[in-house]
């Protein structure tokens, strides 16, 4: 592990985005790819959808941020939702070890 | 309150219970929302299921889903009675109507633009030769 950018805690995935000048380096030049809307949102989501809604929590259940998921900010706010939902509803997990 | 209202209701019962008797308890639910003054408009029995973390140091549960229309009078009494009630572990009640109507406007507003711009396509379509250079652009534009 050679190389600079830090990982957030049990998220495999680095995705190439540029994420603010700290995390810069000479060898890694900007890059300015911002992932746009790569999840389909439909207008109801529904809580109980566990495939949906998979696809905002990767592998430790977290739920995906809007800078990597590209959904608007009203998106995010029922996906959300509807996650919490369905965790308390022991559908899908709070947290995965 | 005299709208009214649509709500989802799911509970997960204990696995050891017997089919019959989340039946029972099924039907007890249907009995009290009729004269509580509501209605069901569907009841979904998920059967058992692994839960996603223990609860109650169970890791099945039984989950069952109503639909229930009403004034939310009804809804309260039955919280009350499943709080009090040892086969259910768990309840969520979640209101869907107001949820449900504002996608209803959103997919309703996206299919009158599509089909305006279907309409503007063919019409455009039609005078070609005079607009070539205006079809081009809405051409990209729909793109």
């Amino acid at each position: 592990m050679d190389k600079k950018p830090k990982k957030l805690d049990g998220e495999d995935e680095i995705i190439d985005i540029d994420l603010g000048s700290e995390m810069r380096n000479e060898k890694m030049p900007r890059r300015f790819q911002r992932r746009r809307q790569s999840q389909f949102v439909p207008d109801y989501i529904d809580w109980k959808d566990v495939d949906f809604l998979k696809r905002f929590t990767p592998e430790r259940g977290k739920i995906m941020p809007r800078r990597i998921s590209g959904v608007s900010a009203k998106d995010q706010r029922r996906v959300a939702t509807a996650i919490k939902r369905a965790r308390a509803m022991a559908l899908i997990p709070f947290v995965t070890d | 309150m005299a709208d009214k209202r649509v709500y989802e209701v799911m509970f997960i019962a204990a696995p050891e219970t017997a089919d019959e008797d989340v039946a029972k308890l099924n039907e007890a639910i249907t009995k009290l929302i009729e004269t509580e003054g509501g209605s069901i408009i569907k009841l979904e029995d998920m059967g058992r299921r692994k839960l996603a973390y223990p609860i109650n140091k169970k890791n099945e549960g039984y989950y069952v889903l109503f639909e229930i229309e009403g004034s939310g009078k009804e809804i309260f009494e039955l919280e009350r009675r499943m709080r009090v009630n040892d086969t259910i572990m768990r309840y969520l009640t979640v209101r869907v109507d107001e949820e449900r109507k504002t996608a209803q406007k959103l997919t309703d507003k996206r299919e009158s633009r599509q089909k305006r711009n279907n309409e503007r396509n063919r019409s455009s379509a039609v005078s070609k030769n005079e607009t070539e250079e205006f079809t081009a652009a809405e051409a990209q534009d729909n793109q």
